[in-house]
């Protein structure tokens, strides 16, 4: 983590208000940094914050019953105090975005070319002769094949994954400081899931650019990612780079998240699963939020804990780290 | 667990099941393109067992779940439930397949109906088919809903104040209502955060050492088909092209596109990530699949003699059966799916400490 981060997000807080006035605090404290040519997985489940937290970055959250604070700095700028008109010049430039549905993120009536051209024509000086010319190349790029022929496609002509895979060249035709993909594979077969993951791997080679990933899914986690995240119940419990999270987790919901997973060296046997469901999020526990199916809990989990930087570039947000005292 | 050849007759049996449907029709409805989602299939489940089906999008899993139950008629080919051969049986005299054979859908907030309590959906069931008296109904739904880990004193309550997990122990509990022999479970888990699936597979394991219950488990997760299946079938557009015991297909893939499949589940770990072998491209349409080998086309081992015919499933053990015609000669494949990476023992034991039983579960329950 030599270089300086691309991005740092410092106590980003997001609630919402209903129709009916309650006040929703789906992202509470939330502070993660990512450098150029790495990649950041920040991974929960459903209703945990992760996505709120990247349209925040994005400046994508709608502004009329939504509060967000907090400081989301992006190459020394911080973006929630900028004007709409210059986000939206940095977002598909400096700042691109994929999303889980490829096909609700392409416009059925215009060819994929023309989207890509589109988007490069908006932030570039360049003709569209010259944008076109580029589209091809990053469809190329994407391993699409027959790239000159497939510009002149219309979306539904495309499976999920090519969809994906233009997606993708969209988001990386400018090539963006920094590329937000929010639950790339999830919809995709998992043969095409381990495609884009490698070709995502790859490009991040090829370009640095840096990436924030959203999942749910700790074995995508595992594949491309340099740092993880952990999120729950709009909080990031835990940071550390993948090795070490994986290796030995420092909070107990992650713990839990790792237990979960089918195994492969025995076939049969109970998972660990976490009982019980996530708080109400607009009535959250004063204390910890993950102590209620916390088989590890205490009195002092009655006081909310702070993320706590522990060494080796990682913190936790658990009274009763270091967790391997706790098995002895 | 696993039965052997020489056991009891299966519970559920299909014998070379098709379904065409029709793709498009001339002006006067003449058929002038059909999709084979299922061409040809045959397996039998066991009491007590799991029998997985696995495959992507579109390679007739589902449609193949359905059919057995008779929800998708079959172009031709035969199904026996139970010993009764139930391919031809009128709808009136399907009542008796519905309660040796249920299922269990992936999205538990379609399968239940917003309007009826929890305590009515689970009633229905045990009045169509006159399973306990009426008297001893609310008891028996109590019953139910504490068998899936359910307070029984919610019963008053409708679907939508219970959360995804919750919801799928009620569509459990509907379907264990009529005291099935064989539950097709279609993508369970899919839709469910991970924590959830955990809690939600290890009830079904629960409920077959309980019940002998026999699952046809579809899957497109291989993870959780490890995990819970002992025999699986790999399909691909239509057809399966391997079958055995659970440890021979990951183990020891006999067939390419098992190996594919196999080769794309995510580690488990950073520290077990692998070298893949993928195969190139997207499934062809299944409105025209390639002549012979339907993946001859994406298949790294292809000869001209894959295109000829269609390739039979060959037996490779008196378990384990292959439809490749180079099945024997496929190089050695021990290290597809991937390994689990050796874990600090003090990890084991907090995981211990997660892997609560349904009681603890019953009792999270209640206390809400």
């Amino acid at each position: 983590m030599s270089e300086a981060p691309i991005l740092s997000v410092e106590d980003l807080a997001v609630g919402f208000t209903g129709p009916d006035g309650r006040r929703t605090r789906a992202v509470d404290g939330v502070s993660f940094s990512v450098a150029p040519g790495r990649t950041l997985g920040i991974v929960g489940e459903s209703g945990c914050g992760k996505s709120v937290t990247s349209l925040a970055v994005m400046g994508l959250l709608p502004r009329t019953g939504t509060s967000v604070t907090g400081r989301v700095l992006f190459d020394g700028r911080d973006l929630l105090t900028e004007s709409e008109r210059t986000l939206r010049d940095l977002r598909g430039d400096r700042l691109a975005m994929i999303f889980q549905e490829p096909m609700t993120s392409l416009n059925p009536s215009y060819t994929i070319g023309d989207q890509i051209v589109e988007a490069i024509v908006r932030h570039r000086a360049v003709g569209k002769r010259e944008a076109a010319e580029r589209a091809v190349e990053m469809l190329a790029r994407v391993r699409i094949p027959e790239p000159a022929r497939r510009f002149h496609d219309y979306p539904h002509r495309l499976s999920g994954g090519m969809r994906q895979r233009v997606m993708i060249a969209m988001a990386l035709a400018c090539e963006p400081r920094l590329l937000i993909a929010d639950e790339p594979t999830t919809a995709l077969d998992v043969t095409i899931q381990a495609q884009i993951l490698d070709l995502m791997r790859a490009l991040r080679e090829e370009t640095g650019t840096a990436v924030v990933l959203i999942t749910h899914d700790l074995g995508v986690v595992a594949e491309v990612c340099d740092d993880v995240a952990v999120m729950y119940a709009g909080q990031v419990v835990e940071r550390a780079p993948v090795e070490e999270l994986f290796r030995f987790p420092q909070h107990p919901y992650t713990v839990g998240l790792l237990g979960s997973l089918p195994r492969f060296d025995r076939a049969r046997g109970r998972l660990a699963a976490i009982e019980g469901t996530v708080p109400d999020m607009s009535r959250p526990p004063a204390g910890c939020r993950f102590a209620a199916r916390c088989p590890f809990r205490i009195t002092r989990c009655e006081t909310m804990p702070d993320l706590v930087e522990i060494g080796g570039d990682r913190a936790t947000r658990c009274w009763r780290a270091p967790l391997e005292e706790l098995a002895a | 667990m696993k039965p052997l050849a020489s056991s009891p007759a299966p519970v559920l049996e299909a014998h070379d099941l098709v379904k065409h449907f029709v793709a498009e029709r001339t002006l006067l409805g003449r058929t002038t393109a059909s999709v084979k989602a299922v061409d040809g299939v045959s397996l039998a489940v066991h009491a007590g067992e799991t029998l997985a089906l696995v495959g992507e999008s579109g390679c007739g899993k589902s449609t193949l779940g359905r059919m057995v139950l008779r929800l998708v008629e079959p172009t031709s080919g035969r199904i026996v439930v139970d010993g009764a051969d139930v391919t031809h049986a009128r709808e009136r005299d399907l009542r008796g397949l519905r309660r040796t054979a249920q299922i269990v859908f992936q999205d538990p907030f379609a399968s239940l109906n917003p309007r009826m309590t929890v305590g009515e959906i689970l009633a229905e069931p045990l009045m169509l088919h006159a399973i306990v008296p009426p008297a001893q109904r609310a008891a028996r739904v109590a019953e139910l809903l504490a068998g899936v880990g359910l307070n029984p004193r919610q019963a008053a309550r409708f679907p939508h104040e219970f959360s995804g997990g919750q919801r799928q122990r009620i569509v459990i509990a509907r379907a264990l209502a009529v005291e099935p022999k064989v539950i097709v479970c279609d993508e369970p888990v899919s839709a469910l955060d991970v924590s959830i699936r955990a809690q939600i597979l290890n009830l079904l394991e629960d409920l077959q050492a309980r019940l002998g219950l026999a699952y046809v488990f579809i899957s497109h997760d291989l993870g959780v088909v490890r995990h819970i299946a002992d025999r699986v079938c790999v399909m691909y557009l239509g057809r399966i092209v391997e079958t055995g015991t659970t440890d021979e297909i990951f183990d020891n893939p006999r067939h390419p596109y098992t190996r594919a499949l196999l080769s794309a589940i995510p580690a488990p770990s950073p520290l077990a990530r692998r070298e893949r072998r993928l195969l190139e491209g997207d499934v062809p349409s299944p409105l025209a699949p390639p002549s012979g080998c339907h993946l001859r086309t994406r298949c790294p081992h292809a000869e001209p003699v894959c295109a000829e015919a269609r390739p039979p499933l060959a037996a490779v053990s008196p378990t384990h059966a292959s439809a490749c015609l180079f099945a024997t000669r496929l190089p050695d494949a021990r290290d597809l799916a991937p390994r689990e990476p050796a874990r600090d023992p003090r990890l084991e034991t907090l995981f211990a400490a997660f892997a609560g039983d349904d009681e603890a579960a019953a009792a999270q329950a209640a206390a809400q």
